[in-house]
């Protein structure tokens, strides 16, 4: 396992303040970061290092906690502890916020775009997830404010092609909602974690989903359609969703953010014990109740907790990762021989 | 004989006897200061919930009316889901407190509520 995660570079994205989440845009050419400071800054490569091309320092009146690009790659979404959710129109280096989303009681926690461009969802610790509709125009409006969930919900995200989306709460389950005669309904709840769950991945197929929690296990969850070869019964036309594998004592402190690469498979993990772990599914596992294997552990990857990990979308293997202590870092992993 | 071992019991068992004597009425005046208790309670809680709905409803019929004359595409959005909440508000079941989904219902009103509120919220 030693030397499958190395170092490429680390920069000082949000200094004395935290790093809360990355996100590369689609063509994996740039990486937005936000944080305490209250600014979002944009990432692009020079030669070997990474340097800032943009900051976004106006904007949000307290700590951005996610930004999330537009399928397209043009527009950027900023969810902020002051209630509400901008939307940045990328002109080359620079970004005008084109509408800002209101009506969430209190701090948003997560954006996600939908794969369509068309939809956007919200979620807040005020309890509620939102989904938003924009149109051609680029006006935004509320299609449904959606009560399912009891605590604070931490993360959303979509499936990569169907418009179902999922949510994860300090209620310690995951909720999943989908369309239904013009408005959206919650038809699945995931129980299972023991505590909150904090981050959210699905696979490149969107077949399973990866939940990680403040109980250190990672979670994977599959779907299973109604008329299933498993004889997995299902209520009604929905899919049901079983937890076909639990992934415990890996982790030694909450595990705050999970990332499935789109490209090879690999999912990365961020802990609060400032460490990186990567595993990957074993070849010959029975699908249905897959087995995966630590691949890579980086012990101080950061000086602090890990809060995000984030692969790149074109380059396999390129990973980058944030922290509390303010810092991005730069990594390139390689599954080890002989696994 | 039979007589004299009553009498014996009857000084015997007095201290149990007390103690159940005591213990219903206690329980009985209880349990009726409870009922009370909880029919205010209940009654108080009652109406925090129709404040609420009735508050809610009167912000519906307000924008309906306002939004009345307004025909352009972009609105008919905004009318259908206001016709929506007070479709939601007029089918909740008041008088029934025993209503199965009534946590889950009272969510949707508010969550639809909250929804005409950001959409509304554009035409200031």
């Amino acid at each position: 396992m030693k030397d499958s995660l190395v170092l490429l570079g680390r920069v000082p994205a949000h200094p004395d303040s935290r790093c809360w989440f990355l996100a590369w845009n689609p063509a994996g050419t740039l990486l937005a970061s936000c944080g305490g400071d209250r600014r979002i800054r944009i990432w692009g490569t020079e030669g070997d290092s990474w340097i800032c091309k943009s900051v976004i320092s106006e904007g949000h009146q307290r700590t951005v906690r996610k930004v999330a690009w537009s399928p397209c790659g043009n527009y950027l979404a900023s969810a902020s502890f002051d209630a509400t959710t901008c939307i940045w129109k990328k002109n080359q280096d620079d970004f005008e916020c084109v509408t800002t989303l209101e009506g969430h009681e209190n701090e948003v926690k997560s954006v996600a775009w939908a794969p369509s461009g068309n939809l956007l969802a919200t979620c807040s610790r005020d309890k509620s997830v939102w989904v938003w509709e924009v149109d051609e125009e680029d006006e935004y409006e509320c299609v449904s404010v959606l009560n399912s969930h009891t605590q604070d919900v931490k993360h959303v995200v979509w499936h990569p092609s169907q418009e179902l989306l999922a949510s994860a709460s300090y209620d310690d389950t995951v909720k999943l909602y989908r369309e239904e005669e013009d408005d959206w309904v919650c038809c699945a709840t995931l129980e299972g974690h023991e505590s909150t769950v904090w981050s959210l991945a699905f696979d490149p197929s969107g077949q399973r989903l990866a939940s990680c929690s403040d109980d250190r296990t990672v979670r994977i969850w599959r779907q299973y359609p109604p008329g299933n070869e498993q004889g997995v019964a299902c209520s009604g036309s929905d899919p049901n969703w079983k937890c076909v594998c639990t992934l415990s004592g890996f982790h030694s402190r909450t595990i705050y953010d999970i990332a499935w690469c789109q490209l090879t498979g690999a999912l990365a993990t961020a802990c609060g014990d400032d460490a990186i772990r990567v595993f990957e599914e074993d070849p010959n596992s029975d699908p249905q109740q897959p087995t995966f294997s630590l691949t890579a552990h980086l012990h101080q990857a950061h000086s602090q907790d890990v809060n995000c990990v984030a692969w790149n979308p074109k380059e396999p293997g390129l990973l980058a990762s944030c922290s509390d202590d303010g810092e991005v870092a730069f990594w390139k992993y390689q599954r080890p021989e002989g696994l | 004989m039979a007589g004299s071992q009553d009498m014996f019991d009857a000084i015997v068992m007095a201290d149990e006897r007390f103690h159940g004597e005591g213990y219903r009425e206690g329980y009985e005046e209880g349990s009726s200061l409870g009922v009370m208790e909880g029919r205010q309670h209940g009654s108080l809680q009652g109406a925090r919930i129709g404040s609420e709905i009735g508050c809610y409803q009167g912000f519906a019929f307000a924008w309906k009316c306002l939004l009345h004359s307004c025909t352009a595409e972009k609105d008919s959005r905004k009318m259908k889901v206001l016709e929506s909440l007070i479709g939601m508000i007029q089918k909740f079941p008041y008088d029934d407190p025993t209503y199965d989904k009534l946590h889950e219902d009272l969510d949707k009103i508010r969550g639809k509520f909250k929804q005409v509120r950001a959409l509304v919220s554009s035409c200031w």
